[in-house]
């Protein structure tokens, strides 16, 4: 039944590209969050409606649509150029047939997001690609939310999401950041929608969304996700506006919540300040270490899963405590190869050197920049119809922080998903100066005089 | 049961909004920004319009 209903859904959602060509945009952005084909058995898991949603998207706009005012931005020459140079870094793997297999998916998800500013030419359709990605997010979030209040997610690895596979969004770390990311546009849908405009329901649904993102930190019970809720509500404090309300309800809410956390949950939050006596912790510790020794020796990087020929050795060591004088350390020596990561900047650094990791720093740290001087633009007196825009540019700014500092401590560097938010903000930027750019300065103006100057006729 | 439910709500929130997305004229043409095809490639009149215009319609008093 399952089955049925999502090859009807993406069916159906093809089918309307037909007739508005801009759908089967949102129909790609649909697919490479929530993995139909994964979710299911039948006929979407042995048709690659991935490629055919992009091919029918990339003729559409070819054909189909208006190209008027279609620019390339800076951010995405840099986009172009990191493109560029992760192809010239595959060819040279240390782990080429590794390599290609993760850059066969890096590369629909880089020229994704070189394509996506230039199908964004209204606000319609940058609010449509913001709702496709929240509601496509929900699909995992919304069951995880759920199974999370009922079992407490049981334990770190342990919560069943829609798919059991543990790659792209669903898997722990990852969607508990990604889940938080969403937040933000979420709560701004529920302001400044039109497609479904604000009312109770909306509101609803919105802050159901939100509390479920908020519950994938505790039911996948990643430390990460647990550090983008601390930096999303700092942030959100920059943008509120009764800063006094919103920290007193923030700290009830801590409040009322910690008694309902589950145990385990706590128990491996408190591993955030001792990393020593936690495997992971240390092991990340240690990867990073090579990491950087490896960059030493292979500045231009080593390719795509060049983390596959580490091998780290550490010691953990833990105290039982018997008294207040009287603890017992035990001390385990660990030696672990191949181990990931397990953050975006290492992963750049090691698979794509100093160059991979400049470029790619230079696009997020542009992004941050750009939606910054966007919400500061239009933050007073905004024109007529415009009131959404730094609401808009203040989210997608937040999702990109929060992408950033839990990108920290996962590797999520070529996420699809982040290189959707990298498009929206190109395309909300390229659209903004669109708008700007209609309204011409005046060609001359007039001066202060107080009187004009009398000529005397010649006689 | 969850699981059907997490498929079933979004799907339907997404198929509503695509539902309500086709009729939208603003999905293809920004009401702020101008319609610069319209200004460049205006229809022209055939020969046969050209050469003989149609009067145009005037009001009964």
């Amino acid at each position: 039944m399952l089955n049925l209903f999502l090859t009807a859904f993406v069916a159906g959602f093809l089918g309307a590209g037909m007739k508005r060509p801009f759908l089967f945009v949102l129909a790609y952005a649909y697919i490479d969050v929530v993995g139909p084909q994964k979710v299911t058995w039948g006929f979407l898991a042995h048709v690659p409606v991935s490629l055919i949603a992009f091919a029918c998207a990339f003729i559409g706009w070819m054909v189909a649509d208006n190209k008027d005012g279609a620019r390339f931005s800076p951010r995405q020459f840099v986009l172009l150029a990191l493109l560029i140079y992760c192809g010239i870094t595959t060819k040279l793997a240390d782990f080429p047939v590794e390599a290609a297999e993760k850059w066969s998916w890096v590369w629909k998800a880089l020229i994704f997001a070189l394509f996506l500013p230039l199908t964004l030419r209204t606000k319609l359709r940058i609010e449509a690609l913001i709702l496709v990605m929240v509601l496509s997010v929900g699909v995992i979030v919304i069951g995880g939310g759920i199974k999370t209040l009922a079992s407490g997610g049981g334990g770190y690895g342990e919560l069943k999401l829609l798919v059991n596979d543990n790659t792209g969004l669903y898997e722990g770390s990852i969607i508990s950041a990604v889940a938080i990311c969403i937040i933000p546009l979420a709560l701004w849908l529920a302001r400044y929608g039109t497609i479904f405009k604000p009312s109770w329901m909306v509101t609803l649904f919105a802050w159901g969304i939100c509390f479920a993102c908020i519950l994938m930190p505790i039911g996948t019970q990643a430390r990460t996700g647990l550090i983008c809720v601390g930096v999303l509500g700092i942030m959100m404090l920059r943008s509120t506006k009764r800063r006094m309300t919103y920290i007193s309800l923030v700290t009830i809410a801590g409040l009322v919540a910690m008694p309902l956390l589950p145990q385990s949950f706590t128990e491996r939050m408190s591993t955030i300040g001792n990393h020593k006596a936690d495997q992971s912790a240390s092991t990340r510790l240690e990867v990073w270490k090579w990491t950087i020794d490896y960059a030493k020796t292979h500045p231009f990087g080593g390719g795509f899963d060049a983390f596959r020929q580490n091998e780290v050795v550490y010691e953990t060591v833990k105290a039982d405590y018997a008294g207040a004088n009287n603890a017992v350390i035990a001390k385990d020596r660990i030696v672990e190869k191949a181990r990931a990561y397990h953050s975006s900047y290492f992963e750049m650094l090691g698979e794509q050197g100093y160059p991979g990791l400049g470029l790619w720093l230079l696009l997020h740290l542009m992004g941050v920049l750009q939606m910054e001087v966007l919400r500061r633009r239009y933050a007073k007196n905004a024109p007529d119809g415009f009131g959404w825009v730094t609401p808009l540019a203040d989210a997608l700014q937040q999702a990109q922080i929060v992408y950033l500092i839990g990108g920290a401590f996962v590797g999520i560097a070529f996420q699809p998903f982040c290189y959707m938010l990298v498009g929206l903000q190109c395309g909300l930027s390229g659209y903004m100066g669109r708008i700007r750019r209609t309204v011409p300065p005046p060609f001359r103006v007039a001066r202060k005089t107080s009187a004009p100057p009398v000529l005397e006729p010649a006689m | 049961m969850i699981d059907i439910f997490t498929v079933i709500v979004p799907h339907a929130l997404m198929a509503l909004a695509i539902w309500r997305l086709l009729p939208r004229d603003d999905l293809d043409q920004d009401p702020h920004l101008p319609v610069k095809a319209d200004m460049f490639r205006q229809k022209r009149p055939l020969k046969a319009e050209r050469a003989h215009p149609k009067p145009a319609r005037t009001r009964d008093a």
